[in-house]
């Protein structure tokens, strides 16, 4: 392990690092799956993979977006390995899904199920900048696109959801 | 900043990230109303977009299926478990310690007492890569992180009583080695390669037993 990270091994800065992390890598996992089963199944892979890798983590202050890109692997390696069902978005409404529950917030309940139906290619890379922190060269890096890709898909994404707040979409851009 | 269309310019990289704007996009938006009002408007969405993200995980905790609920706690455990390298120099009163702290991080799973279907404590091994004849109803099992694997997590209705056994392929220990703690008793066992450890709440682990369940694990 790095010096950085090796500096408290009783109770462990690595460790702290993923108990701080793990509640959005589990917000994370579920954005990506829209399941809770599989987002804590990618949760417990990532963490133990990230276990497995600490070497790699050459700075704490990167472990977000470290972690973050090990879960959404975690969760190709799963939907690869055990071929998912495809998420029935409306399924998982009618299923009063917990991630769907809020503190009696109804528009923000609406906005989730908005992101919840956006496609996976514009959703993606928003929740990697927004939970994960991740910079749009890094998300292009991740997702193998150019960065121009990742500007206009995270411009369509947020562009969606402008109507859920009566604001009018702007002109799609290429 | 692209002179053919400057205001699409800006609103591309204002949708895409209207909290981080290059230095020419900037520029523009402070002498354009329109795209002015166009990040203003992003700006709200974002933190609106940043709140419904945080998904309420509490909500998640109090629904959870119990399964999936300790599979959740083990994953805690882990966490705190990989920190204490110490371990590493320790092998067997470690790896005891680490057991007694999964388990104790899964203390419900001593309260199932409905014997498992067939396929799904398959299901537990093939995960755990364990194979497990077991001569007593299988009441609680989970294929648990642990120490960086998988390990199968089981609760046993034994004759003796209720029995925690975890099937921990990647560990060896060299010889039988008894431990009590947290008001458990325990003992690890040499499995082939790897190691069986057995924990009871109610008095000592009879060798019988012990040496009959782990002639019964297969890795």
């Amino acid at each position: 392990m790095n010096t950085a990270l090796r500096g408290t091994t009783g109770s462990g800065t690595f460790t702290r690092l993923l108990e701080m992390l793990r509640p959005d890598l589990m917000r994370f996992a579920w954005w990506l799956a829209r399941d809770r089963s599989v987002a804590e199944d990618v949760v417990q892979e990532t963490l133990i993979r990230a276990w497995k890798s600490r070497d790699e983590l050459k700075d704490p202050a990167a472990a977000r977006p470290w972690l973050f890109t090990i879960a959404r692997r975690e969760h190709a390696r799963l939907f690869e390995r055990k071929r998912l069902p495809t998420v029935d978005v409306e399924e998982v409404e009618a299923l009063g899904d917990p991630a769907l529950a809020t503190d009696g917030d109804a528009s923000l309940l609406d906005l989730r199920r908005a992101i919840m139906k956006l496609p996976d290619e514009y959703r993606e890379p928003l929740v990697l900048q927004v939970l994960g922190g991740l910079t749009t060269a890094e998300i292009a890096a991740e997702l193998k696109l150019t960065q121009a890709a990742v500007l206009t898909r995270l411009f369509r994404a947020r562009n969606r959801l402008r109507t859920l707040y009566g604001l009018e979409p702007a002109e799609d851009v290429e | 900043m692209s002179d053919a269309n400057p205001h699409g310019y800006a609103r591309l990289h204002i949708g895409a990230d209207p909290r981080a704007l290059p230095a020419d996009v900037a520029a523009h938006v402070d002498g354009c109303a329109d795209c002015r009002r166009f990040r203003d408007e992003m700006l709200m969405l974002d933190g609106k977009v940043h709140a419904a993200l945080e998904l309420p995980l509490s909500e998640f905790r109090r629904r959870a299926p119990p399964a999936r609920r300790y599979a959740l706690a083990a994953s805690v455990v882990l966490a705190v478990l990989v920190a204490g390298g110490f371990w590493l120099f320790r092998p067997a009163t470690a790896l005891a310690g680490d057991v007694v702290a999964h388990v104790e991080g899964e203390a419900d799973s001593w309260n199932s007492h409905q014997p498992l279907p067939a396929a799904e404590i398959a299901k537990i091994l093939d995960t755990a890569k364990a194979q497990f004849d077991s001569p007593y109803p299988i009441v609680y099992g989970y294929p648990c992180p642990f120490r960086g694997h998988r390990v199968a997590h089981l609760v046993v209705q034994t004759p003796n009583g209720t029995m925690t056994v975890m099937l921990i392929r990647h560990e060896h220990v060299m010889r039988r080695t008894e431990f009590s703690q947290g008001g458990m008793h325990g003992v690890l066992l040499p499995a082939g390669a790897g190691s069986v450890a057995l924990l009871t709440r109610d008095g000592e682990v009879p060798d019988a037993l012990a040496a009959d369940i782990v002639s019964r694990v297969r890795w």
